[in-house]
């Protein structure tokens, strides 16, 4: 690789973008649902880092949760501190389809 | 589910472990149905990227030279990073255990191994509950339909929620599970080649440590795949939750785009993103029983998983837990049927075998690995010997003196870095 190639200017992605690379088939209906009242209460907000897709994100001071680009891997319902999540896995045969994963 | 509704044998989840289960019990002639939700098995499934070849091969014998297999593992790169100085271990061979692939892809070639082999794979049924009767499990059930089975085999993977609706286990705790983010990214077969130093056909497994996961206890992987890199992280869920400071995507970023490791794949586009839990804690997540009336569990749903920091083995043991309980159940079945009693004989396959000595032998290995000081210091000792080793201005420094300093600096006495490394050696 050439010096000019490494030089340039590499900045991180932002997460909505890398996910633009997925391929979902998302149900009409949420299969999560976030207790909101709970999340104002909550310390330590775990889901706004480790959520690996970014579906937990503050508006303001509140946390406003998006089903749609979940990859159903299950962090959200066990770090939740406060038991605000109810978690089933989307219909059958919706959601995520990782294919090079 | 549109199909008839009483079966021999009914497999929830076509990862590796169900998969493998349905092979082994399908040619046995056994009436087999695995149900999938998915609409292809392998659609849910995220891993690292390497799989060891020698339990598969004792599943499918020459077969797998038909698996979707994208380079054989020559060399291991093992890391220790401090900001953005590495040092690293390099084990090179020309013989190889394991393969690296895409596990949706090898799902996939082993769910159809399964529907060969003669078992009725139905894809898009997620199974809600597991249904017990009179002590004994006796089928699943979707939504408004139900099936029935004399033996049903749980392979539904790391969250197991039928085994918890069955109040078999309790919900899962952080300091239960890793939390695994990972992109891969697309780079062309000679591009590989040429950059990692590999041959045709070959691959490279590499582990990293230290503050590319922020010092969070886990680790960071490069797997190369045919014509693309694997890239990604796993943090201890229980520790990531009390100090991750940053969204784990951009921690997945910044190990794309490290000083030290992004010319290797720089100008490659990421062809997927994703995330996946994996079991942490081994035989501490393990059911009280892995076989009950009617019922076996396998692969992660039981916890059979070894990760021991330096490597993940989390197919090769599901396939061959999957492959073990089958063939439970055709002892079971030839003794009279699948009481608890007659199917316990998979407990006692599973103790004989490699999966648990290596389970209950190593797995002190992983409170190593999650000693949250260990895991801060060890990187900076070596990256603090390394450094002034090599970094040679005016006056040359001596080995021992760096590495005193730097043993000082990262806040070891000699004696507790003796006591560690001595543990650590009698558990490896
Ligand atoms: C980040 C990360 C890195 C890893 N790296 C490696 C590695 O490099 N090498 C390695 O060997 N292992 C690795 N592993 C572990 C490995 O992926 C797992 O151990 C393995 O996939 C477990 O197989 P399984 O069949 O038990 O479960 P899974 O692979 O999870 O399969 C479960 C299947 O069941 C289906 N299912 C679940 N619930 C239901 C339901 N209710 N109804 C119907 N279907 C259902 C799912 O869709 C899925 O297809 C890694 C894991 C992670 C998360
Ligand atoms: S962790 Fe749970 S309670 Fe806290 S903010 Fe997130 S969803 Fe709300
Ligand atoms: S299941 Fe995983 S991807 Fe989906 S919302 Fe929860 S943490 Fe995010």
């Amino acid at each position: 690789m050439s010096q000019e190639q490494s030089k340039q200017d590499v900045k991180p992605m932002k997460i909505d973008d890398i996910l633009q690379r997925d391929v979902w088939d998302v149900d009409l209906e949420p299969h999560i649902t976030v207790d909101s009242s709970k999340c104002e209460k909550c310390p330590t907000k775990p889901c706004l880092y480790l959520c690996p897709a970014g579906c937990y994100v503050l508006a303001g001071n509140k946390v406003v949760f998006s089903y749609e680009g979940c990859v159903e891997c299950g962090t959200c319902r066990v770090i939740c501190p406060m038991n605000a999540i109810t978690w089933h896995y989307p219909k059958s045969g919706k959601g995520i389809m990782f294919r090079f994963t | 589910m549109d199909v008839k509704n009483k079966w021999d044998i009914i497999i929830v989840g076509a990862g590796p472990a169900g998969s493998a289960a349905g092979y082994t019990l399908a040619k046995k002639g056994f009436d087999v149905l695995i149900l999938e939700r998915g609409r292809q098995p392998g659609y849910k499934e995220l891993f690292g990227g390497r799989v060891y070849a020698e339990p598969l091969k004792k599943i499918y014998g020459n077969e797998l030279s038909g698996a979707p297999i994208h380079r054989w593992v020559k060399k291991e790169k093992l890391s220790f990073v401090d900001g953005n100085k590495l040092v690293s271990l390099e084990y090179q061979s020309d013989t190889s255990t394991s393969f690296t692939t895409y596990l949706p892809q090898l799902a996939k070639w082993m769910a159809d191994k399964a529907s060969e082999a003669g078992a009725l794979l139905v894809e898009e049924v997620t199974v809600d509950r597991i249904l017990y009767k009179d002590g004994k499990v006796v089928g699943v059930g979707s939504g408004p339909d139900e099936a029935y089975a004399d033996l049903v085999i749980d392979a539904e993977g790391v969250n197991r929620l039928l085994l918890e609706g069955l109040g078999l286990v309790e919900k899962l705790k952080p300091e239960q599970v890793a939390i695994g983010a990972k992109e891969t990214i697309k780079l062309g077969e000679d591009k590989i080649n040429e950059r990692f130093g590999l041959s045709k056909g070959e691959g490279m497994a590499w582990l990293l440590m230290g503050s590319i996961t922020d010092y969070i206890p886990g680790g960071a992987f490069v797997y190369t795949n045919k014509d693309s890199v694997s890239i990604g992280l796993v943090l201890h869920l229980g520790h990531a939750i009390k100090e991750v400071k940053e969204h784990i995507s951009q921690m997945v970023e910044k190990l794309r785009l490290h000083p030290q490791l992004r010319n290797l794949w720089i100008d490659g586009d990421i062809m997927e993103y994703g995330g996946h839990l994996t079991p942490e804690a081994g035989p501490a997540m393990m059911p009280k029983k892995l076989a009950l009336n009617g019922l076996l569990i396998t692969g992660d749903a039981g916890g059979l998983l070894l990760n021991v920091g330096y490597t993940i083995r989390g197919v090769d043991f599901a396939a061959y837990t999957g492959y073990l309980a089958a063939e439970a159940a055709i002892e079971a079945h030839e003794k009279g049927g699948f009481t608890e009693s007659n199917l316990s004989v998979y407990e006692k396959k599973l103790r004989d075998s490699f999966v648990y000595k290596d389970l209950t032998r190593l797995t002190g290995m992983q409170d190593l690995y999650s000693d949250a000081k260990m895991f801060k210091a060890l990187p900076k000792l070596a990256v603090g010997t390394a450094s002034r080793v090599f970094e040679i201005g005016l006056e040359t420094p001596g080995i021992w003196n760096s590495f005193t300093q730097a043993r000082k600096e990262a806040g070891f006495g000699l004696f507790s870095l003796a006591w560690k490394g001595y543990k650590l050696m009698k558990k490896m």
